[in-house]
C-alpha cells in the first residue's frame, strides 16, 4: 500500500516535471489571482476587526459586529442604499430591454449600408471613457446647452431645466446615459443570434402568409429568448452595480454634486468615501461585504428561479 | 411573386427602422462631432454664436495649447505607455496561461480552472485592494496600473474557447520537428489567433486607455497621471477655471477660450480609440459572441 502511494507520488512529480513548461505558463496566473483576487477577498475579514494602517498585517483586535451595527444605524448609508436600489431598478429595466428592441429594429432594416453605418456608430459611445461621457453630458445638459435649446425651441418645455441640479432628474439621466452608451454594444449578441436563425423558418412563415410583425413575434423573439434569459440571470448579479452597464459608481462620482446629492449618492461611493477619504477601513469593508453578499444572493436566487421555471440554470 | 411586392406594412416597417437607425447614428456620432468642430473653431468666435455643422473660423490654436500644456502632454505619454505595456503583457500572459489550460492532460487543470472561475463571481472590492496595494507598495507606482490587471479569467475563457477550435495537425507536425511548448505558442498558436488576440487586445487596451479609477484613487504623483484623470480635473469647473485660465493668459492670442481647450483635450483623448475600433469590429463582434455563449 505504502509503496504504491510512493510510486504514485513520484508519478505525479514526474508528470509535473514533464509538463514543466506548460505548468510555468499557468502558474503565474494562479499566483496573480491569489494575490490580487483572493487576498482582497480574505481582506473582507477586516469588517470584523479594528483595522488600522499602523498595526501592519496581523495584530488587529477583534471587533465582532460593531461595524455592522454602526453601518445599519447610519442614515447616510440608508440614503445610499435607497438611491442604489432606485437607480439600479430604473436602469435595469431600460438598459436591459433597449438592446433587444434595437436589435429587432436593426434586423428589419433592408438598407445594408445604413445598417452597417448605424451599427458601427452605435458602438462608439461604448469605447469612450466614462470621464468623457460624463463631461459630454454635463455640457449638453447645461441650461444653455444643446438639449435645453432643442427642447425649448420645439416648445416641449417652457424654459430651460437645470437637469443636474434637480434631484428628481438624476436617476433618469443615469438611465438615458447608459442607454446611449451601451445599447449598440449590448445588441451585438442579439444581432448575432438573430443572424443564426434558419431562413427556412421565415420562408415557411411567408408562404403561410404571415405578416412581418407576426414573424418578429413568432420567430425572431422566441429564437432570442434563451439568450435573453441567460443574460438576464447574469445581469441580476450586477443589479446593484447599475445593471448591465454597471455605471452606478461612475455616475455618482462624476455627475453627482451638492445639489443632487439626495438622489445621486450610491453605496459604492459611500464605501469609497468611508474607506479612502475618512480612512474608516473596517466600517467601509463591512458595507462592501454586505453589498457583495446581497449581489451573490441575488445571482444565485435568479439562477434557482430560472431552474424552476425553464428547467435549467446557467451554472 | 408576392414576396417581392411591397405591402403597406413593409413600407411602414422599412421607414420606421430607417428613421430609428438614422436617429441612433446622429445621437451617437454628433456629440463627438460637435466637440471636434468646436475645438477646430476660434474659441471667442464659437462663444459668440452657436456652431452646429462646420467650424466657422478654422484654427489649430486650441490643439497647439493642449500640446504645449505640460500636464496634458505628459499625461498623453503616460496613457500611451500604460496602454501599450499593459496590453502587451496581458496578451502574452493570457495567451500562455490559456494555451496551457486547453491541454487536457495538464496536471491540476480542474483546480486551476475553478480557482479562476471563482474570481468571476467573488471579489473583495476596493477597500481590501487598496490596503493590499499599500502593503505591497504598489500605491503611487506605475505598476499599480499593470500588475493587478494582467489576468482576467473572462478573457482566459475567450482564449480557451478559441484555442480549442484550432486544428491540431499543425501543432503536432511542429512537435515532430522538435518544437517545444514555448515555440509552439509563439510560432504556431499566436500567428493563427489574430481574431481573438485583436479582440482581447482591444478590450484590454480600451480599458487601460479609459480607466480613471486607478489614477484617481491609487496615484497622487503628478508624473503618473493619465489622460482620463487630467480630463476629470478639467471637468470639475472650479479647478479647471483656474488652471486653464493660467494657460489661456500665458498664450498671447486672446481668441482662445477655456471651453475650446476643453473640447480639444477631449478630442485628443478619444481620437486614438475612435480611429482604431471600426477596424477591429469584425473581430470583436465574434469575440463577444463566444464570450456570452460560454460566459
Amino acid at each position: 500500500m505504502s509503496t504504491k502511494n510512493v510510486t504514485k507520488k513520484n508519478g505525479i512529480i514526474k508528470i509535473f516535471l514533464d509538463q514543466l513548461p506548460l505548468q510555468l505558463m499557468v502558474i503565474p496566473s494562479v499566483f496573480f489571482f491569489f494575490i490580487f483576487s483572493y487576498v482582497p477577498m480574505a481582506g473582507l475579514i477586516n469588517s470584523f476587526l479594528d483595522y488600522s494602517l499602523t498595526d501592519g498585517f496581523f495584530g488587529h483586535s477583534w471587533a465582532g459586529l460593531k461595524y455592522f451595527g454602526e453601518l445599519f444605524t447610519d442614515p447616510v448609508f440608508f440614503l445610499s442604499v435607497k438611491n442604489t436600489i432606485g437607480m439600479s431598478l430604473i436602469k435595469f429595466v431600460f438598459t436591459f430591454t433597449a438592446p433587444i428592441i434595437f436589435a429587432l429594429i436593426l434586423n428589419e432594416l433592408p438598407f445594408l449600408r445604413l445598417k452597417k453605418l448605424t451599427q458601427t456608430s452605435s458602438y462608439l459611445p461604448h469605447f469612450l471613457s466614462y470621464v468623457v461621457v460624463a463631461t459630454l453630458w454635463i455640457i449638453f445638459l447645461d441650461p444653455n446647452g444643446l438639449i435645453n435649446n432643442l427642447l425649448v425651441k420645439t416648445h416641449i418645455i417652457g424654459q430651460s431645466i437645470e437637469f443636474l441640479a434637480e434631484p428628481k432628474w438624476f436617476w433618469w439621466i443615469g438611465m438615458v446615459i447608459d442607454c446611449w452608451q451601451e445599447t449598440g454594444w449590448n445588441a451585438i449578441i442579439y444581432l448575432a443570434v438573430i443572424v443564426g436563425i434558419s431562413p427556412e423558418l421565415y420562408e415557411a412563415a411567408t408562404i403561410d402568409g404571415a405578416s412581418r410583425v407576426r414573424k418578429i413575434i413568432s420567430i425572431t423573439l422566441p429564437s432570442i429568448l434563451p439568450t435573453v434569459s441567460v443574460l438576464f440571470i447574469l445581469n441580476i448579479g450586477n443589479l446593484l452595480g447599475g445593471g448591465p452597464v454597471g455605471s452606478n459608481f461612475n455616475q455618482s462620482f462624476l455627475l453627482g454634486n451638492a445639489f443632487n446629492h439626495s438622489t445621486s449618492y450610491v453605496v459604492q461611493y459611500f464605501i469609497i468615501q468611508a474607506g479612502l477619504n475618512q480612512m474608516r477601513f473596517s466600517f467601509a469593508s463591512s458595507a462592501s461585504l454586505v453589498l457583495s453578499l446581497v449581489s451573490l444572493i441575488m445571482l444565485f436566487s435568479a439562477n434557482k428561479i430560472s431552474e424552476k421555471i425553464t428547467g435549467k440554470g446557467i451554472f | 411573386m408576392s414576396s417581392l411586392r411591397k405591402t403597406r406594412e413593409d413600407i411602414a416597417i422599412n421607414l420606421f427602422s430607417a428613421i430609428i437607425s438614422v436617429i441612433v447614428f446622429i445621437i451617437t456620432v454628433y456629440p463627438l462631432y460637435y466637440c471636434l468642430i468646436y475645438s477646430l473653431n476660434e474659441g471667442a468666435d464659437a462663444a459668440k454664436a452657436a456652431i452646429y455643422f462646420f467650424p466657422r473660423k478654422f484654427t489649430l490654436d486650441n490643439y497647439k495649447i493642449v500640446f504645449r500644456e505640460n500636464s496634458i502632454y505628459l499625461a498623453f505619454g503616460m496613457t500611451i505607455l500604460r496602454t501599450v505595456v499593459g496590453t502587451l503583457i496581458a496578451v502574452v500572459c493570457l495567451t500562455m496561461a490559456s494555451y496551457a489550460l486547453t491541454k487536457k492532460n495538464l496536471l491540476f487543470r480542474k483546480f486551476y480552472i475553478v480557482f479562476g472561475l471563482v474570481t468571476l463571481y467573488f471579489s473583495g472590492g476596493i477597500i481590501p485592494s487598496y490596503l493590499l496595494y499599500t502593503n505591497i507598495h504598489l500605491i503611487n507606482t506605475f505598476w499599480v496600473y499593470i500588475l493587478p490587471n494582467i489576468y482576467q479569467f473572462f478573457y482566459m475563457l475567450l482564449f480557451m474557447s478559441f484555442f480549442k477550435e484550432l486544428p491540431e495537425a499543425l501543432e503536432e507536425s511542429a512537435r515532430i520537428d522538435g518544437a517545444n511548448d514555448l515555440t509552439v505558442v509563439f510560432k504556431i498558436i499566436l500567428p493563427m489567433s489574430t481574431p481573438v488576440i485583436a479582440t482581447i487586445a482591444l478590450f484590454v487596451g480600451v480599458w487601460h486607455w479609459n480607466d480613471f479609477f486607478h489614477p484617481a484613487f491609487f496615484i497622487t504623483n503628478e508624473k503618473l497621471m493619465t489622460l482620463p484623470a487630467v480630463l476629470m480635473r478639467i471637468m470639475s469647473l472650479a479647478e479647471a477655471q483656474q488652471s486653464l485660465q493660467k494657460v489661456v493668459t500665458n498664450y498671447s492670442k486672446s481668441s482662445v477660450t477655456i471651453e475650446a481647450i476643453r473640447y480639444a483635450t477631449f478630442i485628443v483623448a478619444v481620437a486614438p480609440i475612435t480611429i482604431v475600433y471600426p477596424f477591429a469590429q469584425k473581430y470583436f463582434v465574434k469575440g463577444m459572441m463566444i464570450g456570452s455563449v460560454k460566459g
